[in-house]
């Protein structure tokens, strides 16, 4: 039914099937919906946050999916201005993902403050001394980014390439996607680092906060690392998936060897700097602070497992995994490779939202504990909803791979 | 022409590209930015002219000095005052949030009315005032007609010396019912221990200010306890970092309180044996020689055997103690180290000005007769009364009183019906109202005894121990009729509401604020204009006996409440002392105490008069200190620590019948001369210590209301989430106590006595007793709004009375429970 | 203290005696009645009721009967610094619209509802959890008419926005506007204080100017019992306390084994 704006040379199911396929997608989006209406319409209080869980869940979220979509622009950085040819055939992939990632946290963004409707403030009031203006004004333009890299994909659609105007205007952009790319890049690098900040800064709470270079904390630089060490490995867990899905093979393995060796070179070296970090703190801030490590780790849930987890298991393993050849070349390890990988970045995130909230700072406070509510979890569940289906409707509709028909003769 | 959808489209497109050229986005922006900031629902208080209003508090008795801060005619803040002399400023929580009362419509009588929809469904019909009174005025004349006047009774919550108490008690004897009854409060058994001891039946005045040791017995300083205002002033004064001579507070309580957390020192007997506490450390006094001697023998009656007229032997107060209370003898009644009790007394027997008070929590129930003449004992073994620093004796307040009442011959026959509760006669010689044998008296007969009732500034069916006896008498009442403004639980069962002003909207006097060491009279005013059609229940009554006419109407001849209160007042300047006008920087208890005699500062009664109206006050810091030989007025004209009136009254009665009989009448369970003292019996209760091993103790908090008044919206910020979370209270349990009922914190349990059960969340503290289980006071209302209602459950549910020794009052202190976990 | 254009810029603050401090709440009441915070319907959840200053109970964990409690009223600390010696207070340096500023020349930390966009960011870095969020509308439900008594010196705040102690900034403004009525430059020690520090009935609050040495909090935060909470944040609250009890002082701050140090005297 939809052949004629399916790309050219390639199978893709029924459009029934298709759509059956993202009934689910569909449901997250409806009980999304729900949630953000009742959120907007009678506030914040129809979430668990607190006044000691002012960021909780959707925060989490937000910084997860920042992380895991850096693959976005530091996949187009390596291919555009390290010019890794081979690359090329992932790009699309990334920036889709990179497009997913960084709307879903704007949209999530916007529900979580309490005056949505003067979220421009951030803009027009702006403190530049806040690690969150910097987020904010380098998420927006870099969404800006995102949306003009994405574009002259949807321009390679077959119909819309049809039309002359567009067809020009989704060539010149191409040609200049470089300039995009280092834009990107340098938006992206400021605000992964931002982010970090964000907690790095928090000297009040000794648990999150780091010491650092000039203005920035060694948090804003680990962050920038472990973004940009997940964010490849994402892109490729998202192409496996879709391989697997579709039962194709859509990158050429070069390319995802690529994004693999350099991702696992990042974590390695991410995990060395974290490891010095936190031994850092712990003989630096902690001790200022008249607290030891172990004050941080006695309370509700949040033991040391959580440290052997984040930096061992989903910090060691994996950057050992995709540091060796053997290992990263097989399929089935390098998947778990990057689940470790990414794993280990989101409990980072997590770890210094929740954890550093959940701990109080003065001796007499009490710890608190958090359980989100069904509207939290349908918002945070819904962005994922939303990325299948841009996602899916991308590759159905998209030449998102340029390789696939080559790889996928039809017979 | 005609347009393509092509061209449509374009247009469409083009119109929205170049709308985000004009400056529409941007104000839209802008606008819906400024909305957010203007939310229609969010509201805006109106400007105005700022005024001020001197007043004072009346939520309690303690009658703290307030200000309220007014925008035009609307009340925004209340704040304590400094030009005032019993507060210099402070106020307690609940004073602090009285708007929250005055401006709560659904808390609120609006108007009049009467009872539509079935008996505590709270379904009323607004009348107007000349019908109400009409319907009540109709039901007295139809009593007094058929000659059973006696069957009108009140429940008044109003303070003994207060005006309107008066007021209330000379209605009910113009129609002819004796059945006026009193809420209890610890001014009863204060005064008694007065009337016993002293002979005057004032209330303690307890100069604390002056003091340097203060041994409280349960009173609660930080928790309400007298005036607020007045003893937490006491309390920075005394932990003033400046000051020279810190004074040693030592508080006795089996319960961690603030009071007991922030005392000096904190000593622990079991509940129940305060007395015997006391008779200790007298014995500690008496034995280490640490007792005022010349006092003792000059001006104390009953310390040595005596003999009396009829030659017989007595027993003195000095060999009782010293036979039967010796350090190691109390100790085994209170479960406190002999050690303890010995360094205790010490510690009060060698300070300058030591003085110990009595009143548990926050002194709003009466207490136990013994243990309270236990501890005035102990004022007077150290010679501490009538000094500076020691516990006062006054006159009565110099108040007139009113013109002579007028009875017909209705009201004279009604009169000489027995009282229901039989306060006065041979078992309760000497108290004068007891709501409990009220009550049973109701129960006990097949159809009440009372026709109508009255109720007057209390809600007996939150605030009485055993609020299920309480609610099942009323429930038998026909009629029972309410003046109070709020809609309150025992409201809630009337039949007919005629509700008073609030505090802020009235004029109203506060006599003797509990507690206070000099004589003060304060003045309510009405600071805004009545928010609702409701009327000062003074004014109710005058208009009330009218309509009733004959002698009632000639009983009460004033035009209105105010001339009430100034036909009273006036006696407060044919005295020929006091002042209106109050100097922060000469506090009263220091002019008292350099004996500065100011003159009046005024000259004519009507001066007197508006300066009290718009000051609000009145006192007087002249007092003689000592003049043992006159203050005294008891049979011996000297302190007893023998009470002459209560063997008096056991012989008089034991002509009647057997002196075991009469002893057994009144509860005492020792000899005849022990009654006559301050002694220490193990409470006689038949629980069965198997079934029920533990004891409840109902506590009172300073941020929770648990009188009459309803507890403001804002205290609920101030309370702990272990003592209420979401609708369910907490109680406080030890450890052990948790681990022998495995009990964890937060866990839910049922606490059960003979008078019934109530759930509670278990808070597991250090600062609770093992073995006993603590309940706040003020929580589980089942009227009121959102803030209140459903809140916690009430402990008064579950407390089963046991009768006070002669003074026949509650024991409410101590009730077996047990627990069950849920 | 820091020089303003010529003279010493004043530096308001507070002194808190918690050995007299009884824990009555009325700091908090008069808190919420002077500010205009409403009462909802269920205010036990401590995480969500708005208490500008609240009280934590605190107990010296011995056994019965050795227990003791105490309360610290917290505030608004009214930092100076962010604790790296930068001179905004946490929450100011992070505040993302730039709704709440410290001011040079009172020392008051202000918060702007209307500017504010609520992304509680600055909860977040105030250790203190001295500020609030408001999870609802402010609650004057129409049928109750509680919207009477509300005060226009401070204007009642729609959901979504921060809140928190401003130590009763607008009486500042009353007594500085009732000084120059009266052709006065300066104010008195006693005509600006907090409506908490008013309504204290065992005067265990002062207020005043800490840079001021004829103001009493100068001379009270000399005192060797004076200390503020988590001193060693450095985040120079300009809240302090006094205590002679080890066992309060030492809850005031964290320390390591043997790094607390006693007062001489003991208690």
């Amino acid at each position: 039914m939809d052949s004629p704006i399916l790309p050219e040379g390639v199978k893709r199911c029924s459009l029934t099937t298709f759509l059956i396929l993202l009934l689910p997608c569909f449901a997250l989006l409806a009980w999304g919906g729900l949630s953000a209406v009742l959120c907007l319409w009678k506030g914040l209080n129809q979430t668990n946050m607190s006044n000691v869980f002012a960021f909780a869940l959707w925060i989490v979220f937000d910084l997860a999916v920042i992380a895991l979509g850096a693959g976005a622009f530091f996949t187009g950085f390596l291919t555009y201005i390290i010019d890794r040819k081979e690359l090329k055939n992932i790009i699309n992939a990334a920036v889709i993902i990179g497009f997913i990632c960084y709307s879903g946290a704007m949209a999530m963004l916007g529900i979580d403050i309490g005056q949505p409707i003067r979220g421009w403030f951030i803009y027009w009031h702006a403190n530049i001394h806040s690690m969150l203006v910097e987020v904010s004004f380098c998420i927006g333009c870099y969404l800006i980014v995102l949306i003009i890299e994405f574009v002259p994909i949807i321009f390679e659609n077959r119909k819309l390439n049809e039309i002359k105007p567009i067809r020009l205007i989704g060539h010149n952009l191409h040609e200049i996607m470089a300039v995009f790319a280092a834009t990107g890049a340098f938006l992206s690098f400021f605000h992964q680092g931002s982010l970090g900040g964000m907690f790095g800064v928090l000297y009040g709470r000794p648990f999150a906060a780091r010491e650092g270079f000039y203005i920035w904390p060694w948090t804003f630089f680990l962050f920038i690392l472990s973004a940009i060490a997940c964010g490849p490995c994402f892109t490729i867990l998202c192409t496996k998936l879709t391989e697997f899905i579709s039962g194709k093979k859509l990158v050429p393995d070069n390319a995802i060897q690529t994004l693999a060796k350099i991702s696992g070179w990042l974590l390695s070296f991410y995990i060395v700097l974290k490891i010095i970090d936190t031994l850092g703190w712990i003989y630096g801030v902690v001790p200022r602070a008249g607290m030891t490590f172990m004050d941080f780790y006695r309370e509700g849930p949040y033991g040391v497992w959580l440290v052997v987890c984040e930096i061992l298991i989903c910090g060691v393993i994996p950057a050992v995994m995709l540091m060796i050849p053997r290992i990263r070349q097989n399929g089935t390890w390098l998947v778990v490779a990057g689940i470790l990988n990414c794993t280990g970045i989101v409990i980072n995130r997590f770890v210094f939202i929740v954890v550093t909230l959940a701990i109080p700072v003065m001796p007499f406070d009490r710890f608190w504990s958090y359980v989100p509510t069904w509207q939290e979890w349908g918002i945070g569940l819904a962005v994922l909803g939303y990325g299948v289906l841009v996602y899916a409707l991308s590759y159905r509709y998209l030449p998102v791979f340029p390789k696939e028909k080559e790889l996928n003769i039809i017979t | 022409m005609q347009m393509k959808r092509r061209n449509f489209i374009k247009f469409l497109v083009g119109g929205v590209a170049g709308i985000q050229l004009t400056p529409l986005p941007w104000k839209f922006t802008d606008d819906v930015a400024i909305w957010t900031q203007n939310w229609p629902w969010v509201p805006v208080p109106p400007v105005g002219a700022v005024t001020k209003e001197k007043t004072v508090c009346s939520l309690c008795r303690g009658a703290c000095g307030i200000e309220v801060r007014k925008i035009d005619n609307r009340a925004v803040k209340i704040e304590g005052r400094s030009d005032y002399p019993v507060n210099p400023g402070g106020i307690c929580p609940l004073g602090m949030g009285g708007l929250q009362l005055l401006y709560n419509e659904s808390i609120r009588f609006t108007s009049p009315m009467k009872r539509v929809g079935p008996r505590g469904s709270g379904v009323f019909m607004d009348i107007s005032w000349d019908e109400a009174l009409d319907i009540l005025s109709g039901r007295i004349s139809k009593l007094r007609k058929k000659g059973h006047p006696e069957a009108l009774a009140a429940i008044d919550g109003n303070p003994n010396e207060s005006t309107m108490a008066l007021m209330v008690e000379r209605l009910l004897k113009a129609v002819g019912s004796p059945n006026y009854v009193s809420m209890p409060s610890v001014g009863d058994t204060c005064s008694m221990v007065n009337y016993l001891q002293q002979g005057t039946g004032e209330m303690m005045a307890y100069d604390l200010e002056n003091a340097d040791c203060i041994l409280s017995f349960g009173s609660g300083l930080l928790e309400g306890w007298g005036s607020p205002g007045r003893v937490l002033n006491a309390w920075g004064l005394w932990h003033d970092a400046h000051a020279k001579e810190k004074a040693v507070i030592i508080q006795v309580e089996a319960r961690a309180s603030n009071t007991a957390s922030k005392a000096d020192f904190w000593i622990t007997p079991k509940p129940g044996t305060e007395a015997a506490l006391a008779l200790g450390i007298a014995h500690v006094l008496i034995k280490d020689r640490l007792c005022n001697v010349s006092f003792i023998e000059n001006y104390c009656f009953g310390y040595h055997d005596w003999k009396s007229l009829d030659g017989q032997e007595h027993k003195g107060f000095k060999s009782m103690v010293l036979d039967e209370y010796s350090p190691q003898q109390v100790a085994g009644i209170t479960g406190l180290q002999a050690d303890k009790i010995k360094s205790l007394a010490h510690e009060f027997g060698k300070a300058k000005a030591p003085i110990a008070i009595c009143g548990k929590g926050k002194g709003s129930l009466n207490g136990s007769l013994y243990e309270f003449m236990a501890i005035q004992s102990l004022n007077a073994l150290v010679g501490n009364i009538n000094k500076p620093g020691g516990v006062l004796v006054h006159e009565a307040m110099p108040l007139s009183d009113l013109q002579k009442l007028k009875n017909d011959q209705i009201s004279l026959r009604g009169l000489k019906k027995q009282r229901l509760d039989q306060a006065g006669t041979s078992k309760y010689p000497f108290t004068n109202s007891l709501i409990n044998n009220f009550l049973d008296a109701i129960l006990k007969r097949h159809q009440s005894p009372v026709d109508t009732l009255l109720v007057f500034k209390a809600n007996p069916v939150f605030t009485l121990p055993d609020t299920t006896a309480c609610y099942k008498a009323l429930k038998k009442i026909p009629f029972i009729v309410s003046f109070s403004p709020f809609k309150d639980e025992t409201a809630l069962m009337a039949d007919l509401i005629l509700p008073d002003h609030t505090y802020l909207e009235k004029m109203d006097d506060l006599v003797c604020p509990p507690g206070l060491q000099y004589p003060f009279y304060g003045l309510t005013k009405s600071v805004v204009d009545p928010v609702y059609n409701t009327e000062n229940t003074g004014d109710a009554i005058i208009r009330l006996a009218k309509k009733i006419g004959g002698s009632v109407a000639e009983s009460f001849q004033w035009p209105e409440y105010e001339d009430v209160l100034k036909t009273r007042a006036s006696g407060l300047y044919s005295n020929g002392k006091g002042l209106v006008g109050y100097d922060a920087s000469h506090p009263v208890w220091k002019m008292q105490k350099a004996g500065n005699r100011a003159a009046p500062d005024y000259s004519t009664f009507e001066e007197m008069w508006e300066a009290i109206k718009t000051g609000g006050f009145w006192f007087t810091a002249k007092h003689n200190y000592q003049n043992y030989s006159s203050i005294f007025k008891t049979p011996s004209k000297k302190f007893e620590f023998f009470s002459l009136r209560i063997k008096s009254a056991i012989d008089i009665a034991a002509k009647q019948k057997p002196l075991k009989k009469v002893l057994k009448d009144l509860g005492v369970a020792k000899n005849a001369d022990e009654a006559c003292m301050p002694h220490y019996s193990k409470d006689e209760s038949s629980q069965d210590s198997t079934e029920y091993p533990l004891f409840m103790m109902p506590y009172e908090m300073i941020n929770l209301a648990s009188e009459w008044a309803p507890n403001p919206p804002f205290s609920n910020k101030t309370l702990l989430d272990n003592q209420l979370r979401n609708d369910e209270s907490f109680t406080d349990i030890n450890p052990q106590t948790a681990k022998a009922n495995d009990l964890k914190q937060g866990d839910r349990v049922i606490i059960k006595s003979l008078a019934g059960r109530i759930k509670v969340r278990v808070n597991i503290t250090e600062g609770a007793m093992p073995g006993i289980v603590y309940l706040p006071l003020g929580f589980g209302h089942t009227a009121y709004d959102e803030f209140l209602k459903g809140k916690g459950v009430n402990p008064n549910d579950i407390i089963t009375t046991n009768r006070d020794p002669v003074s026949g009052q509650i024991v409410w202190w101590n009730t077996a429970v047990k627990l069950i976990k849920v | 203290m820091k020089k303003d254009h010529g003279h010493v810029g004043k530096k308001y603050g507070m002194v808190i005696d918690l050995d007299k401090c009884t824990g009555c709440g009325t700091c908090m009441t008069a808190c919420a009645a002077e500010n205009n915070v409403s009462v909802r319907k269920d205010e036990s959840d401590k995480e969500r009721s708005i208490t500008w200053i609240q009280l934590y109970q605190i107990s010296n964990g011995k056994k019965f009967p050795d227990t003791r409690y105490s309360y610290f009223p917290r505030p608004c600390m009214h930092c100076d610094e962010d604790g790296r010696g930068g001179h905004h207070p946490s929450c100011v340096s992070v505040c993302v619209a730039s709704a709440t500023k410290l001011d040079p020349h009172t020392g008051i930390v202000s918060q702007i509802y209307t500017r504010c966009i609520g992304c509680r960011y600055c909860q977040a870095a105030c250790p203190f959890d001295a500020r609030y969020f408001n999870w609802w509308d402010a609650y004057f439900p129409k049928e109750k008419g509680l919207e009477r008594y509300l005060s226009p010196d401070v204007s009642p705040r729609m959901r979504g926005v921060i809140e928190k102690c401003s130590f009763c900034h607008h009486r500042l403004m009353r007594a500085k506007n009732q000084a120059y009525a009266e052709g006065r430059r300066e104010i008195e020690e006693h005509e600006y204080i907090t409506a908490c520090t008013e309504a204290c009935p065992v005067q265990a609050i002062t207020f005043g100017d800490l840079n001021n040495p004829k103001h009493k909090v100068h001379e009270l935060i000399q005192l060797p019992t004076a200390f503020r909470l988590l001193e060693r944040l450095n985040t120079k609250p300009k809240v302090y306390y006094l205590s002679t009890k080890d066992w309060v002082r030492r809850l005031a701050d964290n320390y390591r084994p043997g790094e607390f140090k006693r007062l001489s005297k003991g208690s």
